[in-house]
């Protein structure tokens, strides 16, 4: 009861601030094989522009199918995504990007990049090289470098096109802490200042709360979207719950 | 010995398989589909037979079988996702079934002997336009398609998100591994085909570079190897082929070894370069 009040109350809020919504899914169901059980049953998801919005649940909810499917990687079983963002950058999941041998260098995967999408001025691997403070790195190979270099250079690539939305898949798993936080604090930055949509997979709860402007809690095939204050108090409710039962 | 002509010929067309092999197994290998060579190579046999049979050039007949081979493969890549060698396995049967029927068939008015094992005898003048032909349009497509088919290996995804036409270039690209195949088989041979592709760029990658410097290297050493290959085979009377994958094996090792030798080298001087 008390998620479906959560529920109705934000999407209150929204509809008061009136924000083109970048990302519309409306009931979607998808599954691998196409038939029931569905890993996305019925779900809504509405993301305004500008947003930060955190995507949080348990190991296999389907966050990480949910940012494929937006991103047109695979179709939904039935029901529709809408996407006006045209221009997307995407941080991918780094556990599934499983090519640290590829013998490439940071200048070539940024360079080579900025050619797909049609950027014709090459300072932009500079500049965004600069914005991530790996400028230095340029000419290193991609598989030299520690997990949260390696990082920041895909970060460095997705702003490369000067995006509308920003998809990230967990940014910190396997980022040393001091890197997380410089991650976390340019992720911000670009939300804050630019004024980027940011819809970014979190496992780390800390993160999602004290970042995003709204979670979206995926459970059992659905999900909805809470503010970081109000996902807190339900958190905390369920692990105090579960701690009396024990 | 380039004075005769068949030589001159040979070597010829032997720099453009040196230059185009590696162009396309920099990709296959990288990609992990290093045993595609191997298939395809086999599907080019089944397209000389066909081609001998039929009186037409063994070089196309080669291309066309190996480009359509080649296509099969992609097309039934939608269909067995988890179970990619199966099509490897299916492509295979089809080809080495045709080629063994009309091989036994007795039909053939010319010895397919040569495109087994690879004879720089039988390169001819025809074979050398088409070679040259298949050549320019391979290596044009690869520079026109770079970068696309650079993040296609590197980052599929990305290369989505970025706009590329990911199925439409996997599909060109088999293509251009048929053109590839189809080029060397004459010299190089149907068995070691495979090796050509690989070998060149499993030793470019010892050296630990950056991607284009990765593709210069394998070019460099796919070059030493075929010509040291041509040259020695020659005079030891024995086939192009087979001794060219020895060769390559043997650069394997040299550089291998030379880059084991410097780390230790490095390590005595207590300055350990990369592992
Ligand atoms: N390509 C796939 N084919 C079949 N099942 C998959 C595939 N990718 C993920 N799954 C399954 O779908 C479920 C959700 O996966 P995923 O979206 O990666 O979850 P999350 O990112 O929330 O951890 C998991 O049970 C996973 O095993
Ligand atoms: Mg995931």
């Amino acid at each position: 009861m008390r998620i479906v009040r959560i529920c109705c109350f934000s999407t209150d809020i929204r509809q008061k601030k009136e924000v083109r919504p970048i990302i519309t899914a409306e009931d979607l169901y998808f599954s691998y094989t196409g038939a029931a059980p569905y890993l996305l049953d019925h779900l809504a998801l509405h993301i305004p522009d500008g947003d930060y919005v955190s995507v949080v649940g348990d190991n296999g909810s389907g966050k990480t199918t949910l940012m494929r499917l937006i991103l047109g990687f695979l179709k939904p079983t039935s029901g529709r995504i809408v996407l006006t963002a045209k221009r997307i950058g995407y941080v991918p999941q780094r556990n599934d990007f499983s090519n640290a041998a590829f013998p490439i260098t940071v200048f070539e995967a940024l360079d080579s990049y900025r050619r797909l999408i049609g950027l014709k001025d090459r300072s932009a691997i500079d500049d965004s090289l600069k914005q991530v403070n790996m400028a230095e790195h340029k000419n290193a190979l991609m598989g030299t470098l520690s997990g949260g270099q390696a990082q920041k250079i895909l970060l460095a690539r997705a702003i490369m096109g000067r995006p509308e939305l920003m998809i990230l898949d967990e940014p910190s798993t396997g980022v040393d802490m001091n890197s997380q936080e410089e991650i976390y604090a340019f992720i911000k930055r670009l939300n804050t200042q630019s004024g980027l949509t940011i819809v970014s997979v979190e496992h780390n709860l800390d993160a999602a709360i004290s970042n995003s402007t709204s979670i979206f809690h995926m459970t059992n095939g659905h999900g909805h979207m809470c503010t970081p204050r109000q996902f807190l108090e339900e958190f905390l409710n369920t692990s105090r719950r579960e701690h009396d039962h024990a | 010995m380039l004075s005769y002509t068949f030589m001159q010929n040979a070597l010829f067309v032997s720099v453009f398989i040196a230059i185009l092999c590696p162009c396309i197994g920099i990709f296959l290998v990288l990609r992990r589909y290093s045993m595609i060579g191997d298939t395809l190579s086999h599907a080019s046999l089944a397209g000389i037979t066909l081609a001998l049979m039929s009186n037409q050039s063994p070089v196309l007949g080669a291309f066309v079988f190996t480009a359509l081979s080649g296509a099969l493969i992609e097309f039934l890549r939608g269909y067995f996702k988890r179970y990619s060698d199966l099509i490897l396995s299916i492509v295979l049967a089809l080809s080495v079934g045709t080629a063994i029927t009309i091989i036994s068939s007795g039909r053939l008015r010319t010895n397919a002997d040569a495109f087994m094992f690879g004879s720089i005898l039988t390169v001819t003048q025809t074979d050398i336009y088409l070679v040259l032909a298949l050549s320019v349009f391979s290596v044009g497509a690869l520079i026109l398609l770079y970068h696309q088919m650079l993040y296609i290996a590197y980052d599929e995804e990305a290369a989505r998100v970025a706009g590329v036409r990911v199925k439409l270039i996997n599909y060109v690209f088999s293509v251009l591994v048929a053109a590839a195949i189809s080029v060397s088989i004459r010299i190089v041979g149907v068995l070691v085909l495979s090796s050509m592709i690989a070998l060149p760029v499993a030793t470019a990658l010892q050296l630990e570079k950056g991607f284009r410097k990765t593709l210069l290297y394998s070019i460099l050493f796919s070059v030493i190897d075929i010509m040291l290959g041509l040259f020695l085979s020659y005079y030891l009377n024995v086939a192009p082929g087979g001794f060219t994958a020895l060769v390559s094996v043997a650069m394997l090792l040299v550089v291998m070894s030379a880059k084991a030798i410097r780390t230790r080298i490095q390590i005595a001087r207590g300055k350990p370069g990369r592992a």
